[in-house]
């Protein structure tokens, strides 16, 4: 029994986990050259702050372990046929595989901060995303861990965060909310304000949506350390002749203008389906919401399952979650794929 | 120590309104029935019926993007108007119909241009108005009420006489087509070209203009009524059916194909509001576009050089509301000796001059006007002449730069006016 496992993030290879336990041969396939993901550049993940790096680390260890997991990095499907309720999959590699059942967990992308345009991102260099601003926090990173002002390379005293970017926003067409922006942008305050007691944070929000266990609790935390939200969204930052970025908004629940003068502005990027969501719904036959995400065939009853007999959904692609509820899918989906193969079986 | 009593006992005397959270009365310190009147029952009944402004009205977010882009925001006035607070008020119940902020925009949709969840404010706007003008739910300033009333009666606001609208083109000599010739291109001149001072001058620029291209064309003259966009906009929809009927039956016995409005407002209406989508046979363009296009080819010669610092103020309802803002600038660099220097605010940014959504018809006390902003901005480029291509841009500017000594050596002027400037020997 032979599983296919479309991405080799923590879903992916959570997924591959549970089902070797099952008996069944999951083969992993990576995009990229290194599989575990996009948590796996991450230092501290909310709500506990453990590093992600090593979560990471010890799911490969796991998997390298068991004896019947296949990953292959650096290879993508080419073509997916049925024949005789088998998949057949072609690889970039070359290789063709037969599965019983393909489980998709190809994650998200993160949007693209230049769609957003008053923003100022790639055209001014002191407006940067949060995901390069985790890459600065992160002490093995390339700055050590030091905030640093990309324009001139000094330290970043005054930060400020704007939320929601990419997200909530029916103009550039994500009407939908990212679900986790809202905490890791608090977990990126906390982790500046206990680097630099000097550093100030300012977070520009709309609502603050930490929905999860103990994410409420960190946004408590933040504010306890001084980390000042004001409710209101960023109408445009301008850049001023020393490199600081000029950011305007409406505090919103005073009903006057602010106006604030930044060393660094971190845009909280939202999130995107897949890169290559469109070519797989057309490859495997799935439907995908107005949001681009896809579609499972029940989203109560049946979440993983799809309209597609023996394919099944996992993670992100369904919709973004945290970390956490990533891995519970690859655990839940594993238990479907499973259930599924042992009736497949005893119907042959 | 008097006066310290006197707060001390305005504290402690807690009103009740009725209010409750959790089961407790919620008790405020200030008195708030001033600010909760009747006409907030009856706004919110009219919402109800209203779907698509009421959804509108619902699901703003308020993020408050929109308040930094308005340009009324950019006034220093006590209880400055915000797009956002208006929804939120508006949701609460708590719009005040009787004061004046009902009557502070001037729809350039700055707003709806930033807005994360398109939501169209104009059209609550608008929808509010028509309950004061119909229902008579608040406070309508007065010169509007007379300019409302003469737009219904002598379809112009300013009380002129209806046959006297084609007057100005009889001192020019200019041959107008007949009834017969029905190719004929049709220049809708609009109420300020026909009756006012300056604006009578665009429109004589703009016929020399199309004469000397060899551009036949065709006015309406005493048939023509007033296009009713600001009438549409501050909420007088009968009036504006009427206007609506009376044009579009004037275009019909002409048997016109071809509409060149000299003011982008009548473009913008006559495109959008008159005709179903079912009827839409006509070709309706501002001229800005008609002299764009006999400029590039090549059509009028222009060999006067003019050698001045210009800068182009873009009208919302070019810039924002039609995205034409390259054209204009095209003609300009056309024109010999001629700098263009930009404003701050330009393009799709630019600042409204205050007079559309009926602004035009308002007093605005000095220092509270629009195009006060635009002057100052203006100032900093050190233009000799500001063009603008809209004959409302024109005379709200005008009007402001006028009795102030800051701004009153800037030259003030429609693009037809200056291209006037080079042809002529």
């Amino acid at each position: 029994m032979k599983v296919l496992i479309l991405g080799g993030g923590i879903t992916g290879l959570r997924a591959a986990l549970a089902l070797s336990e099952f008996d069944i041969e999951p083969i992993v396939v990576e995009k990229s050259s290194e599989s575990g993901g996009k948590v796996k550049g991450y230092a501290k993940v909310f709500p506990d702050f453990r590093s992600g790096r090593n979560l990471v680390k010890n799911l490969i260890d796991s998997v390298r372990n068991s004896s019947n997991i296949t990953v292959f990095e650096d290879s993508t499907v080419t073509d997916a046929r049925k024949n005789n309720g088998t998949h057949i999959v072609s690889l970039s590699n070359g290789k063709i595989i037969e599965a019983d059942a393909i489980v998709l967990a190809c994650g998200f992308e993160v949007f693209d901060a230049t769609r957003q345009a008053e923003y100022g991102y790639s055209v001014y260099p002191n407006v940067i995303t949060s995901v390069e601003l985790e890459s600065f926090l992160d002490p093995e990173g390339a700055t050590k861990g030091k905030l640093i002002r990309p324009s001139d390379g000094k330290a970043a005293k005054r930060i400020a965060i704007i939320f929601c970017v990419g997200s909530r926003n029916v103009k550039i067409g994500n009407p939908y909310c990212s679900r986790i922006c809202c905490s890791y942008s608090t977990k990126q305050a906390i982790e500046i304000r206990e680097n630099d007691e000097e550093a100030s944070v300012t977070c520009f929000y709309m609502d603050i949506r930490t929905y999860g266990r103990g994410f409420e609790e960190m946004y408590q935390y933040a504010q306890e350390l001084g980390v000042k939200y004001i409710r209101g969204r960023v109408s445009e930052c301008s850049i001023l002749p020393d490199g600081n970025v000029q950011v305007r908004a409406e505090n919103t629940l005073l009903g006057k203008p602010v106006q604030g003068i930044f060393d660094l502005v971190s845009l909280s990027v939202g999130m995107m389906p897949c890169a290559d969501a469109v070519e797989l719904a057309e490859m495997f036959g799935i439907e995908r919401g107005k949001d681009g995400f896809f579609l499972p065939a029940d989203e109560d009853i049946f979440p993983h399952d799809t309209s597609r007999e023996g394919v099944f959904l996992a993670g992100s692609i369904t919709g973004l979650k945290p970390i956490r509820d990533c891995l519970l899918d690859g655990v839940s989906v594993g238990g479907r794929v499973a259930s599924y193969l042992k009736n497949l079986y005893k119907s042959r | 120590m008097a006066g310290q009593d006197y707060k001390k006992g305005v504290s402690e005397a807690k009103l009740d309104y009725g209010w409750r959270f959790q089961g407790k009365p919620v008790l405020l310190h200030d008195d708030i029935s001033t600010i909760v009147d009747e006409s907030s029952h009856l706004m919110q009944m009219a919402l109800t019926q209203m779907s698509k402004e009421y959804f509108s009205v619902e699901r703003c977010l308020q993020c408050g993007m929109c308040a930094e882009a308005c340009p009324n925001t950019m006034l220093n006035m006590n209880g400055r108007f915000s797009p956002r607070e208006f929804i939120q008020k508006l949701r609460l119940g708590l719009l005040d119909f009787s004061g004046e902020d009902l009557w502070f925009c001037t729809n350039c949709g700055s707003c709806e241009s930033v807005c994360p969840y398109e939501i169209s404010f104009i059209d609550v706007m608008t929808d509010l108005r028509n309950l004061v003008i119909e229902r008579g739910a608040g406070y309508l300033p007065h010169s509007l009420k007379s300019a409302i009333f003469s737009t219904a009666n002598y379809k112009n606001p300013w009380m002129e006489d209806p046959g006297k609208r084609g007057d100005w083109i009889k001192t020019l000599n200019i041959p107008i087509l007949t009834k017969d010739n029905t190719n004929a291109m049709l220049l809708f001149v609009g109420c300020l070209p026909s009756y006012d001072e300056h604006g009578k001058n665009v429109a004589k620029a703009a016929a020399q203009l199309l004469n000397k291209a060899g551009i036949s064309f065709d006015i309406l003259g005493e048939k023509e009524a007033c296009c009713g966009d600001s009438i549409l906009r501050v909420g007088d929809y009968k009036t504006f059916e009427q206007l609506k009927t009376i044009n579009k039956r004037s275009f019909k016995e002409r048997g016109i194909k071809n509409i060149y409005t000299l003011s982008p407002h009548c473009f913008d209406v006559i495109t959008n509001h008159y005709f179903e989508k079912h009827e839409d046979t006509f070709s309706v363009a501002p001229f800005v576009l008609l002299l764009h296009e006999i400029l590039t080819k090549s059509r009028l010669k222009i060999d006067k050089p003019i050698n001045k610092i210009v800068t182009f103020h873009d009208p919302c309802f070019l810039s924002k509301h039609n995205h034409i803002t390259s054209e204009p600038r095209e003609i300009l660099k056309i024109l010999p000796g001629i700098e263009l220097r930009e404003m701050e605010h330009h393009g799709s940014k630019s600042i409204c001059c205050g007079g559309g959504g009926g602004g035009i018809w308002l007093d605005r006390k000095k220092g509270e006007r629009l195009a006060e902003i635009r002057l100052r901005e203006v100032l900093k480029t050190k233009a000799d002449i500001l063009v603008t291509a809209c004959p409302l841009c024109l005379s709200m500017l005008e009007d402001a730069a006028k009795n102030d000594n800051r701004f009153n050596h800037i030259e003030i002027m429609d693009i037809c006016e200056l291209v006037m400037k080079g042809v002529e020997q």
